[in-house]
């Protein structure tokens, strides 16, 4: 795909979408923004699951400690927004390397149900702690300025973009891919896998918890139950995956064609939009499990062969 | 001191029906290696088949027990037959994903056609109590603690001396060997995931009977089973009895002397500490 | 105990062999030496300083390279890419640009005869391919030292002179080998010396002649058949 176009044709949809609010209706501005914040997850969530290959279920944990970190420090030390995210962030990222490096350790299912265990054990943790309001939480200034938010989201996707995008030319990328592809023989050729899984996880938590600060502020409240929300593990694993994991562009694109179709469905019956998403999961794995990313480049010269192909693969 | 006593009965009873559940889970993740993420949304079907009987058709719960597991038993067989099959050559992750997006079509699925009441099984004889050694044991409870245990050693004697025990056994081993002495794996298989799905249906029909259900109670009871499938490790039958009986009284403890909304995070603090310190659970074997 | 009491030293620039029948440890020698496995007991000295204690990765960056005798390429990556991992990750903590360890890459690749099949996804290539890749991937790393765990298995007559060929150019920049090998051809030609281990145990060291005609080294091959 890196054709003539490639680079102009990304800077004109990213002048569109900055354009955004200056265009669209409300709804349609504060649904950019829910997806721009999902598109960040899922993009981190890369980091750690596409390009490491270390599948985690628990990165809501740190969308969570990024909002309460930015939300206790508005609420109960009056600091401003900027500062409130820096602290959310910092203390996103001591977690993921304290947490990481038992949790690391843990391969394949392991280490799954580990990070899925962590995300729900905090919602726990967090409901009993008083500075964070326990069950009840934190209800945050009001900002009330959409195009705002929106566009710091989308200034956030960029960056996690660019993150995702140095990386994947990188000495430290090409670590991780081999840590994914397989980490005993990337530890014999001098991969330093303990330090790389780490740098990954946390920044993965570093960016999760940048879309958990803002959202928080967005919203003005946050809560143990929407601030360690489950089922945000698994949009972000979906997207990431359906998109095309350890890809650079894949995740976005996910994101965007998921939310979007999630959306219109939920106007219907909000339990069909779930139900979708459990679908396009079963299909998706079972005949793209390499996602879009992987689909395009491959349908032209396969057809639809393509999906026999992956079924022919992974079949008993 | 009988209120510690009363606790840890509670405990007790709790972590009967608790290993009953994880059973399942850790029965095709042990054979089969797949981590069924859907295996809570078994449990609550379980529950509801259970529910509509006795609502609709007046069947007592426990009598209906034999139906619960049956249907969920096919629900698994064809599941795997024909949807899970397809990824058995495939990276686990792939698996752990599409048990996930079955458990969430599930979930809301129950959702649409059974709305998100909360409902509950109330038998006439839901409210008897009897005493022992100075605890009131709930009928109910104990009557679900003896059948969860009754079925785990029935299912544990299944695998260990009988035909297709053994048949399952060899496909966990070695699936080219297993195919060379005339197991057919695919049918195994499928076989294995519906006994494992019958599991969750009998842990659900019990469940009905001594906790409330709604469509959402899935997830966090495929979490409880994975904590106690890990914490008694998953070679062995008999350590999902002993996690599952660990795991109940420490909620049971946790609930009482530090506080209920702990009880939860005591479950899966301990799951880490497990897994980051002995993977291979507490009775599982080393090798 | 896979390896018990084996005691040997490896002169720098030489070739040592290391035979034995199934079993006798010698992968597990190698295992020692890369980091891959732990002591339970004894020392691994490389260039006088002790590294039992050192992870394997800390191991290939003092110099020291293996291929695997299960052939591990990376998967998802080309066969360029594969052998860059070798370049960015090696002797000294290896290249920091990707640009110059995919040229380092593209070297290597000419050195072990497979630079037709750069592009290529790894998991696609043939047996003998695969040798050839793990060959590269160990020698991108610029290894002062290099393991070789049965590299010539399965091979047949010309693809095992080819590898020998390439063998006998990489000690001529002064790389240290240690071949483990089945095939006698390729141990008789390269070793300087020959190091036997059976159960464990050494049981015979010295050039491949004395190696190879020692009764002890016979019995232990052809043992198993007599009962």
């Amino acid at each position: 795909m890196i054709g003539r176009y490639y680079w102009p044709t990304l800077a004109a949809v990213l002048v569109v979408f900055a354009a955004l609010p200056w265009i669209a209706p409300p709804v349609l501005i504060q649904f950019g923004t829910t997806t721009l914040l999902l598109a960040t997850l899922a993009q981190s969530w890369n980091i750690i699951g596409g390009y490491a290959g270390y599948a985690s279920f628990g990165n809501s944990v740190f969308y969570g400690i990024g909002g309460y970190g930015t939300a206790v420090a508005m609420v109960q030390f009056n600091l401003p927004f900027g500062i409130g995210l820096l602290i959310g962030s910092l203390l996103a990222v001591v977690f993921a390397l304290l947490l990481g490096l038992p949790v690391l350790r843990l391969r394949g299912h392991y280490f799954a149900i580990a990070t899925l265990a962590l995300a729900e054990a905090m919602t726990g943790v967090v409901s009993n702690l008083d500075i964070a309001g326990r069950n009840i939480g934190l209800v945050l200034p009001l900002r009330k300025d959409d195009a705002f938010f929106y566009e710091l989201s989308l200034g956030l996707v960029v960056l996690v973009t660019l993150a995702v995008f140095w990386i994947s030319r990188s000495r430290f990328g090409f670590g991780l891919i081999a840590i994914r592809e397989d980490e005993d023989a990337a530890g014999v050729m001098g991969v330093n896998t303990t330090l790389y899984k780490s740098t990954a996880f946390a920044l993965a938590g570093l960016f999760s918890a940048m879309a958990g600060g803002i959202h928080a502020y967005w919203i003005t409240f946050i809560d143990p139950a929407s601030a360690f929300d489950i089922t945000l593990n698994v949009m972000m694993i979906i997207m990431a995956i359906f998109g095309g994991a350890g890809t650079i562009l894949g995740p976005l694109v996910g994101a965007v064609l998921l939310a979007s179709i999630s959306e219109v469905l939920a106007t219907e019956v909000s339990a069909m939009a779930s139900l979708f998403f459990g679908l396009v999961i079963v299909v998706a794995v079972i005949f793209m499990p390499r996602g879009l990313a992987d689909l395009t480049r491959r349908f032209p010269g396969l057809g639809w062969r393509y999906f026999r192909e992956n079924l022919r693969l992974h079949r008993l | 001191m009988s209120l510690l006593l009363q606790i840890i009965v509670n405990g007790i009873l709790l972590g009967g029906l608790y290993a009953l559940m994880a059973l399942g889970l850790a029965l095709v993740w042990g054979v089969l290696n797949i981590v069924n993420l859907a295996h809570g949304a078994f449990i609550m079907l379980g529950a509801y088949v259970s529910y509509y009987l006795f609502t609709l058709l007046h069947v007592d719960p426990f009598a209906a027990l034999p139906l619960c597991m049956l249907s969920l038993f096919a629900l698994g067989y064809l599941l795997q037959r024909n949807v899970l099959n397809l990824l058995v050559r495939a990276p686990m992750f792939n698996t752990l994903l599409i048990t996930f997006g079955i458990d969430v079509v599930l979930t809301y699925l129950a959702q649409i056609v059974f709305s998100a009441d909360f409902r509950v099984v109330n038998p006439s004889y839901a409210g008897s109590n009897f005493t022992l050694l100075g605890a009131t044991v709930p009928l109910v409870r104990a009557l679900a603690f003896a059948i969860a245990l009754g079925l785990t050693v029935t299912v544990w004697l299944v695998l260990a001396h009988t035909r297709l025990g053994r048949a399952v056994r060899a496909c966990a081993q070695n699936l080219l060997a297993a195919r060379l002495y005339g197991v057919e794996p695919r049918t195994v298989y499928a076989l294995t995931f519906g006994l494992g799905a019958a599991l969750a249906g009998a842990a659900g029909n019990l469940y009905g009977v001594v906790s409330q259900i709604n469509p959402y109670i899935g997830d966090a009871l495929t979490a409880k089973s994975f904590a106690i499938s890990i914490i008694g490790g998953l070679d062995n039958p008999l350590g999902v009895v002993v996690g599952g009986l660990f795991l109940g009284t420490l909620e049971s403890l946790t609930s009482l002397y530090v506080g209920s909304t702990y009880s939860d995070v005591a479950s899966f603090g301990v799951l880490v500490l497990v897994l980051i310190l002995r993977p291979k659970g507490l009775l599982g074997r080393t090798t | 105990m896979a390896v018990s009491d084996v005691s040997f030293e490896l002169f720098e620039g030489e070739i040592l062999g290391l035979i034995g029948p199934n079993g006798a440890g010698k992968t597990t020698v190698v295992s020692l030496i890369s980091g891959t496995i732990a002591p339970s007991a004894g020392k691994v000295l490389f260039q006088g300083a002790p590294i039992a204690h050192l992870p394997a990765f800390r191991r290939s960056r003092l110099g020291i390279g293996r291929t695997f005798q299960l052939m591990k390429p990376f998967p998802g990556l080309d066969v360029l890419d594969n052998v860059a991992v070798g370049a960015l990750f090696g002797t000294d903590g290896g290249k920091s640009r990707l640009r110059h360890a995919r040229d380092d890459a593209a070297y290597w690749l000419d050195f072990v005869g497979l630079t037709h099949r750069a592009k290529q996804r790894a998991d696609e290539l043939g047996g003998p391919d695969r040798k050839r890749l793990e060959l590269a991937k160990a020698l991108a790393m610029n290894p002062r030292l290099l393991l070789l765990d049965e590299v010539m298995a399965g091979l047949h007559h010309v693809e095992i002179d080819e590898v020998v060929a390439i063998i006998k150019k990489v000690r001529g920049r002064g790389i240290t080998v240690l071949l483990i090998e089945h095939v006698m051809r390729a141990i008789q030609s390269l070793s300087d010396r020959v190091l036997v281990l059976h159960h464990g145990n050494k049981i015979a060291e010295g050039t491949s002649e004395t190696v190879l005609n020692d009764p002890k080294v016979i019995d232990a091959y052809l043992g198993s058949r007599r009962k």
